[in-house]
Order: C-alpha cells, then sequence, then structure tokens
C-alpha cells in the first residue's frame, strides 16, 4: 500500500460514554492501531460534556448527535440514531482529502449506518460481532428479538470479514447466522496493565474500609444485572459462601433485574452482607478490583469476558463459570477456578476454595497475570487486526468497485 | 441542456454542440406494481412525461418479492429492493432498514452511469435518510416531493413513534434543495409545522395545464445551482 491505510470506525460507544465491553474495546484497539501507522477515523454517539470532535493518542473521534427524542423502544432508537450516523459520517469521509480504505462496524448497533456507507462509497465493511441477541435471550422468543437477530445477521452478511473475540464466539456465530468458516477470524480482546499499577493495594485499606470491615474477604462481581451476566446465580450461593467464610459482596452496575436482586437478599437476611454500588467511576472500579479477595464471573452467556481479564490485571484471583469466552480465557488451576454454569453450588465451592486457601489463592492470580501479559496485549491485537485489514484490502484490489 | 464541445477528425478541430440529457432518480417507497395510495400513479405518471422530455427516469422503489433492474416501454429505468430484515415491529423499524437498500441502488446507478447523476427527486419520508446519506456522501441534490405529512396522516397524534416520522421529515425538509408541493394549501401547512422559508417551496399542482413544464423548470433550477461531481 502506497499510503497509510485509513479505516473508518463506527461504534455506538466511546470514552466516556461507556454502556458495555465495546467501548473500552474500540478505545484501546484504535488507540493502538494509531500506533502501527494506521489512520483511524471514530464515529460514536455524543455524550454529555464530551466534545463534537477531539483527537486521543492520534484518533480522530466525531460524536454525532444520538437522536435524543423520546423513542418507541430501544431498537427504533438504535435505528433512527444510526440515520444521523450515517448522515455525518457520509458528509466527514467525502470531506477528506483521501478516500476511506476501511468501513469497520463493532455490532448491530451501528450495522445500518455502516452497510449503507459501504454501498455508497463502494469500500469492504469489517464487522466486528461481540455479542449476539439470540445468545443474549437464549433463543429468539418475540418479533423485536427475531428483527435484532436479522439485523445481526444482515451485517454479518454484508460484512468481508467477522471479526469475534474467541473461538467460541466463532462458532457461535457461524452457527447463529450460517457463515462460512473463511469468512471469520478470531482475534481476542485486551487489556491494559499498566492503569492497575498505579495503585498499591497496601495503600488502599481506607478505600477498603468504605465496603468491607477489615476481617470480611470482598467478592467482587462486576457487570450488568441481567439475567445473562447470571448475578442471581451468586446470588444464591451467597448464603453457602457465608456458612464457611466472612464475605462481602460486593455488586457493581446496573440493570432490570436489580430490585428483584434486593428484595431476595432483604428477605434471606443478607442485607449487612452486600453492597449495590451501582455504576462507578473508572478509578473506584479498579481499586475495587484490586481490593477484591476474589472476583466472580458468573455468567450463562459471555461472549468473551472481559471482566475475568481485568480482574487478572489487578491481580485479584478469578472464579469464572465454565462457559463461552471464560473457558478459553482461564485454564482451572492455573490461572483461575472454573465452575459449572447456572449451578450456585458449585459457584460457592469456588469461591469457598479461594478465599479460604492463600497460597492457592496467590498462585492463580501470579499465574494469571502472567498470561495475560502475554496473550492479551493490546500491540500484538491491533497488528492482528491489521493484517485483517491488509488482506480484505488485497482481494478488494482484485474486485470490480476497486 | 446544450453543451459545447470539440473533437479533432480527419478534417482537423471541429465544434459542435451536444444534447446533455438530464438524469435523475426517483425515490417512491410505491410504483406500479404496488400500489398502497395515490402515489404510484402520480410517480408513474411523472416518470412518463419526464421521459418524453428527454429526461433519463431511474426509479428506486420497493417490491417485497419482484426485485431487481427492469425497464419498461418508454425506457424508464426501474430499481425494486426489498427488505433483507424480514421481521418487524411497526413500519418506522421497516422503513429504516430498508433504507440501506435503496442506498444501494441509487449507488449503483450512479456508478455505472460515470457518476453522472443530476438530482434526486424524493416522493414523501420514506426514502428521506438515503437521498440525504446520498447527497453528503455523492454530492447529489435532492427535491423532497411532498404528498402527505404525518401530522394529518396520523390526525396530530404526538407519540415517539409519530415524532420519530416528523422528525425525519423536518431533516428531510432542512436537508433539501426545494421542495415540491402539491397545493397552496399543502404550502401554508408546511410553514406552519416545519416553518419551511416560503422560498424553498414551489406549489406544482399536478392537475393544472403546465404542470410537466414547472417540474422540469424546478429540476434545471436546482442543476445550476450545484456543481457537477466529477464532471
Amino acid at each position: 500500500m502506497g499510503h497509510e491505510l485509513i479505516v473508518l470506525m463506527f461504534t455506538w460507544e466511546f470514552p466516556p460514554r461507556i454502556i458495555g465491553g465495546i467501548s473500552p474495546h474500540v478505545y484501546y484497539l484504535s488507540k493502538n492501531l494509531a500506533k502501527t501507522g494506521t489512520k483511524i477515523y471514530v464515529v460514536t454517539c455524543d455524550f454529555p460534556g464530551a466534545p463534537k470532535y477531539e483527537v486521543i493518542d492520534g484518533v480522530e473521534v466525531f460524536r454525532i448527535d444520538s437522536y435524543k427524542n423520546p423513542s418507541p423502544d430501544f431498537a427504533t432508537w438504535v435505528y433512527l440514531m444510526n440515520v444521523n450516523m450515517q448522515k455525518e459520517a457520509a458528509a466527514l469521509v467525502n470531506s477528506l482529502d483521501e478516500p476511506v480504505d476501511i468501513f469497520h462496524a463493532h455490532d448491530w448497533l451501528v450495522a445500518t449506518a455502516s452497510i449503507g456507507l459501504k454501498h455508497v462509497f463502494r469500500r469492504p465493511l469489517i464487522a466486528t460481532i461481540h455479542s449476539t441477541e439470540i445468545g443474549r435471550r437464549n433463543g429468539i422468543h418475540l418479533d423485536y428479538e427475531k428483527m435484532i437477530h436479522e439485523t445481526e445477521a444482515w451485517l454479518s452478511y454484508e460484512a468481508w470479514r467477522v471479526i469475534c473475540c474467541s473461538n467460541y464466539m466463532v462458532s457461535h456465530v457461524q452457527w447463529a447466522f450460517g457463515l462460512p468458516a473463511d469468512k471469520m477470524r478470531m482475534i481476542p480482546n485486551g487489556v491494559e496493565v499498566e492503569p492497575y499499577t498505579k495503585y498499591k493495594h497496601e495503600e488502599l485499606s481506607s478505600f477498603r474500609s468504605k465496603f468491607a470491615l477489615p476481617d470480611e474477604k470482598i467478592v467482587l462481581f462486576v457487570g450488568r444485572l441481567v439475567y445473562e451476566k447470571g448475578i442471581h446465580i451468586l446470588v444464591n450461593a451467597m448464603p453457602k459462601v457465608l456458612e464457611k467464610v466472612n464475605a462481602k459482596f460486593v455488586i457493581v452496575g446496573n440493570g432490570y433485574m436489580k430490585e428483584q436482586l434486593s428484595n431476595i437478599i432483604n428477605h434471606r437476611g443478607l442485607a449487612k452482607k452486600v453492597i449495590f454500588t451501582g455504576f462507578v467511576d473508572d478509578e473506584t472500579l479498579k481499586k475495587l478490583q484490586i481490593c477484591a479477595d476474589v472476583s466472580v464471573v458468573p455468567s450463562l452467556f459471555e461472549p468473551f469476558g472481559i471482566v475475568a481479564l481485568e480482574a487478572m490485571a489487578a491481580k485479584s484471583p478469578v472464579v469464572v463459570s465454565d462457559t463461552g469466552g471464560l473457558s478459553e480465557i482461564v485454564e482451572h488451576n492455573v490461572t483461575g477456578v472454573k465452575v459449572y454454569p447456572d449451578n450456585s453450588d458449585s459457584l460457592a465451592w469456588g469461591i469457598i476454595r479461594v478465599l479460604t486457601d492463600g497460597m492457592y489463592a496467590r498462585l492463580l492470580r501470579d499465574n494469571a497475570y502472567k498470561n495475560i501479559r502475554k496473550k492479551y496485549d493490546w500491540n500484538i491485537i491491533a497488528q492482528h487486526t491489521k493484517i485483517v485489514y491488509e488482506d480484505v484490502l488485497r482481494e478488494y484490489s482484485r474486485s470490480f468497485w476497486a | 441542456m446544450v453543451l459545447f464541445d470539440w473533437t479533432w477528425n480527419n478534417k482537423g478541430l471541429r465544434a459542435f454542440y451536444v444534447v446533455k440529457r438530464m438524469r435523475t432518480i426517483i425515490l417512491s417507497w410505491e410504483y406500479p406494481p404496488r400500489i398502497v395510495g395515490e402515489l404510484a400513479e402520480y410517480v408513474k405518471k411523472l416518470s412518463l412525461q419526464l421521459a418524453k422530455n428527454t429526461v433519463d427516469v431511474y426509479i428506486v422503489t420497493y417490491h417485497d418479492y419482484l426485485t431487481g433492474v427492469s425497464s419498461d416501454l418508454e425506457g424508464i429505468k426501474i430499481f425494486r429492493v426489498t427488505n433483507p430484515v424480514r421481521t418487524h415491529i411497526g413500519v418506522l423499524t421497516w422503513v429504516l432498514t430498508l433504507n440501506q437498500e435503496v442506498e444501494r441502488a441509487t449507488a449503483n446507478i450512479y456508478y455505472s452511469n460515470n457518476k453522472q447523476i443530476d438530482l434526486m427527486d424524493a416522493h414523501d419520508w420514506h426514502f428521506i435518510p438515503a437521498a440525504i446519506t446520498i447527497k453528503k456522501a455523492l454530492d447529489i441534490p435532492f427535491i423532497y416531493s411532498v404528498e402527505s405529512l404525518e401530522e394529518h396522516r396520523s390526525h396530530g397524534a404526538n407519540s415517539p413513534f409519530n415524532m420519530a416520522i416528523k422528525s425525519i421529515e423536518w431533516l428531510g425538509m432542512y436537508e433539501a434543495e426545494k421542495l415540491i408541493v402539491k397545493s397552496e394549501w399543502m404550502r401554508d401547512e408546511v410553514l406552519r409545522l416545519y416553518r419551511v422559508p416560503l422560498e424553498k417551496m414551489k406549489v406544482i399542482q399536478p392537475k393544472s395545464a403546465g404542470w410537466i413544464k414547472e417540474i422540469l423548470e424546478t429540476y434545471n433550477s436546482l442543476k445550476r445551482s450545484i456543481p457537477q461531481h466529477g464532471s
């Protein structure tokens, strides 16, 4: 390629707008791609206080008007937001001196904007599928869900390559949308270790005391309080854990199950042992992850499981359910503990195991820390992504669109 | 439109004129054989008259299964697209996932005509998102031809669903070079509801004698105001 590779990324979330895992994923991916000499434009939704345009570590970020009128439902809002996103991205591409080489879309939330621009500018589209409706809902039951499922299928159909973050997701996406194997690429998610090295475990005792008594072990859950994240499995495991260990359960995140869960907790007389923090800022989250005596990821459906990697980066031992991407991240008894999914007895066993054996916990977290630095480094992930871009452009140059 | 051009032949340099035909893309969610309301017949009549007046007419429209390119006896080319998302919860989501196929068809017309398209004429709100994207991306101006408004169709309802359609109508009126409305009453309603400047609107009554002449004048006025892309 004679010139610098130019990529336009579509994402519905980008820091400071953080809803799920796509936001940090696109942030670190684009930042590290920029280091490889790839020019990245990010087109994303606006956020209160964030500028319409800014340059972050060489990445040019454009925040569009994300349709702030009331919407009949979430999916309709997504499609309406995409009208604005497509309009503004079209003007942006048209205003650049050099043509954009590749459009890169993250999940169905930006499907319509990216598919339209692919055809209008006749440039290749690459899609990263982070998650699927059929996985999130454990099946397709309603027309609303089917519509989203079909939109995901359409995006994967229009994409030149489909990237997934785990081998599990590659096979899941192939099955869900009937895609050929040679269209798929597995590139794992990454984690940055540096932000965690700012804080020392010993210096966090006053921070820790805000959440737990000195003799209470901290069991940390980070995630949306929704069915697929398996938070209800953890709630069911709580009494069993408390029989053996004096622990405090810290639940970070929000979701539709919150009220129901706190009712169950109050009813069982566990209120003193559980803290719901809601959504917390980045610094608090990192400190909590460092203070956690065990980090629990009891998901029923987990495409990747970035939370487990973050816990490993924070040197907290992890207990995960043996499902999806988590199965690939954790090696049982080496880098963490795997328990049976959807099984609170098994989960309680795993938590107790880690909390009652200090030597074992230390071994797990040291192994895990070494492993993530080797396998989940964003520099390496960015280079793998760039290879996908270059392969696609080589094939594209022989197509009639070129 | 008359243009001067020149060429070399065995007698040396020769200047001559060429008549450059206007090329327009009409976006309409209904076109025969698919007839929902009055728009289908109107767009058919409009394209026939345009074709008679040396305008190259391309229709981009929807049909559930009669998809692809066809051409009728008068030389009008019709691109019918369907919705890749088969399951929907209402007309709004249906429209919003159909627009990408409209964009694909419109872009195909643009690229196969050496990027020479003079303008688009979008009828009602359904394909406004596509018209706006094509305008921004490929510098093709568009006219918004108003057949009806959500305010009247829904009898003034203001649910989030109606507001979304109204916001698309507003966006179309904002981004269009010009609005063609079919009566003075409609012009006043557009002014009342969306505050579109009067000089941006042209009242052309379909039953009036000079109807097609006025349409052609409006098309031509647009062509001159926008520099040709890639020419």
